[in-house]
């Protein structure tokens, strides 16, 4: 037992760190700069049913607290995962979720039941993808439809399963709540805010735009985060997995605080690709030097 | 020292100069010994920003790297700010970098695309590689002090041979009759130099360019399209590349 065990809902982890989907890769690819198999958990690239090539090109862009993606979920599909990416993260001993994303409710099925064949032990469902059939609205917009796309996957996959709520909502209380009704372990919170960088340059009296439109992250995004952790820490009666603009240990405990019982850290792994390992033994100080037993204790102490 | 092996350095400025009218070069210690093949880049952590800068390396000398930047916004304004003793913190080296053949060749770089295959020069060098240097720069202004090139070339004439580094290349290679050429500069030189080596049926090998943020390929921010197998298919530009073959990449 160490002090930053946790369980979430019956997953259980060396810590409470884990790192964001599309971050971080599939596997080992930080392993030059960390041992990432003492981070509590990595949560996969998102994966498809088959591959995907993703958008067209201005994927990315720097924002003044962050950045702006457009990458379109470009991956290997679930084929080639488990073919190739699985075998690595079994023998390098990786702790994992594999974050799946579909176009349609039976791609969702299709991958979870491929999920559950496979003795997949976590998965994170990505509901911030077009739904196809209904006018590429997202999956995560709408808490009916959120609620019938959870249970359908509920229905086939065993496993422990994370929703990934979009914060694009008039109220994340009421798609987190149609996750918990639906089956969900847990809840992720929160996936990218919808983002436009339209930079301008006048060149010779002549004006370039270029456009980046998708998902911002980083750290403008946290207060945004942590608003919707606490409003479904007061929600919910399932764990919460923070995520958001974490950079430092402060922002880990503001976000234990609001309510979660796990983080998640996105963007600040491109700023310094050390950032989760740092944070697993800046919170292992911060239980230490403050008196606490362990981190359990803590968070008691937290929310009181 | 372990070779080919990606780290974070806690890196020391020597020092940063200004080399020509917006150029300036930076000189750090790493603080252990480094192998970093010509068309490798390093991303700088550039003080409260987001996403590190990546830089093609200039020179490589044991733990000291050198690298050559324009003043574009705030990640150069920062590194341009720094001073002698100052840590930075650099990431890398990263990419696969040229891949020196034991042929007579010639290197284009164009503006600060000079950096690289002025690094790649000096490899060539060493190994007694015929390698002929050709830059080209908008003016006598913009040329770094620190060039060292066969063939220089300004868009006004005002020092060297007066016109594009694209017809000097012709002209070197109607002449000098390279066997590959190696190339870094903007997208566009790039792009109708690989055309004109068409021509003449000479393979170059082009340093690319492109915005990225993790620098190793997991991101997929920073792809380009090339053709692989008979397929068009997704390169990261950091990881795949920077360098990549003329003809395989889809303009």
């Amino acid at each position: 037992m160490g002090i930053l065990d946790v369980n979430l809902n019956g997953l259980k982890l060396k810590n409470p760190i884990m790192t964001a989907s599309g971050t971080y890769g599939y596997t080992d690819e930080y392993d030059d700069f960390i041992d990432v198999s003492q981070l509590g958990a990595i949560v996969t690239k998102a994966i498809s049913l088959n591959p995907r090539e993703g958008n067209e090109h201005n994927r990315i862009t720097e924002t003044k607290a962050g950045m702006i993606n457009s990458i379109g979920l470009e991956n290997v599909g679930i084929e080639k995962f488990l073919e190739t990416k699985s075998p690595v993260l079994k023998s390098k001993n990786i702790e994992y979720i594999m974050n799946i994303a579909g176009s349609s409710f039976d791609e969702y099925v299709r991958l979870a039941t491929i999920c559950q064949t496979n003795n997949i032990k976590a998965i994170e469902m990505n509901v911030s993808c077009p739904n196809v059939k209904s006018g590429c609205l997202e999956f995560g917009v709408d808490e009916n439809v959120l609620y019938d796309l959870v249970k359908s996957v509920r229905e086939v996959y065993k496993g422990f399963l994370a929703v990934k709520l979009t914060p694009n909502v008039t109220s994340i209380e009421k798609t987190g709540a149609a996750a918990e009704k639906a089956g969900a372990d847990a809840i992720s919170a929160i996936n990218t805010l919808k983002g436009t960088s339209l930079k301008v340059n006048c060149i010779n009296g002549k004006f370039v735009k270029t456009m980046v439109q998708g998902g911002y992250s980083g750290r403008g995004i946290k207060p945004v985060a942590v608003n919707a952790v606490l409003r479904l820490y007061n929600t919910v009666n399932i764990p919460i997995i923070g995520i958001g603009g974490i950079e430092d240990i402060d922002d880990v405990i503001e976000f234990f605080a609001a309510g979660a019982q796990a983080v998640q850290i996105g963007t600040a792994n491109f700023t310094y690709p050390d950032t989760a390992l740092k944070l697993v033994k800046e919170l292992e100080n911060y239980v230490v030097k403050n008196g606490f037993k362990d981190l359990d204790e803590m968070k008691k102490e937290l929310r009181r | 020292m372990i070779k080919d092996k990606k780290k974070i350095f806690e890196a020391v400025v020597d020092k940063v100069e200004k080399v020509s009218r917006s150029a300036y070069l930076i000189e750090t210690d790493l603080k252990e010994e480094v192998d970093v093949k010509a068309g490798q880049f390093v991303s700088i952590y550039c003080d409260g920003l987001t996403l590190r800068r990546p830089f093609s390396v200039y020179s490589c000398k044991a733990s000291k790297i050198g690298i050559l930047f324009k003043e574009k916004g705030k990640g150069t304004k920062y590194i341009k700010s720094l001073k002698k003793g100052d840590l930075v913190n650099i990431t890398g080296p990263f990419g696969n970098g040229f891949t020196l053949e034991n042929k007579k060749a010639l290197s284009v770089g164009a503006g600060i695309g000079y950096a690289p295959v002025a690094f790649l020069k000096s490899k060539s060098d060493e190994c007694g590689i015929e390698n002929m240097l050709l830059c080209g720069f908008p003016n006598k202004n913009e040329i770094p002090d620190l060039v060292k090139a066969d063939v220089i070339c300004t868009d006004d004439g005002s020092y060297g041979i007066k016109g594009s580094v694209l017809d000097a290349a012709e002209n070197i290679l109607k002449d000098y009759k390279p066997q590959i050429i190696y190339a870094c500069g903007p997208l566009i030189v790039l792009k109708k130099l690989v055309q004109t080596a068409q021509k003449y049926d000479i393979p170059v090998q082009v340093a690319m360019e492109k915005e990225m943020a993790c620098s190793i390929g997991v991101c997929r921010g920073c792809v380009i399209r090339v053709k692989h197998d008979g397929n068009i298919v997704n390169k990261t530009v950091c990881k795949d590349g920077p360098v990549f073959w003329g003809s395989e990449v889809v303009w």
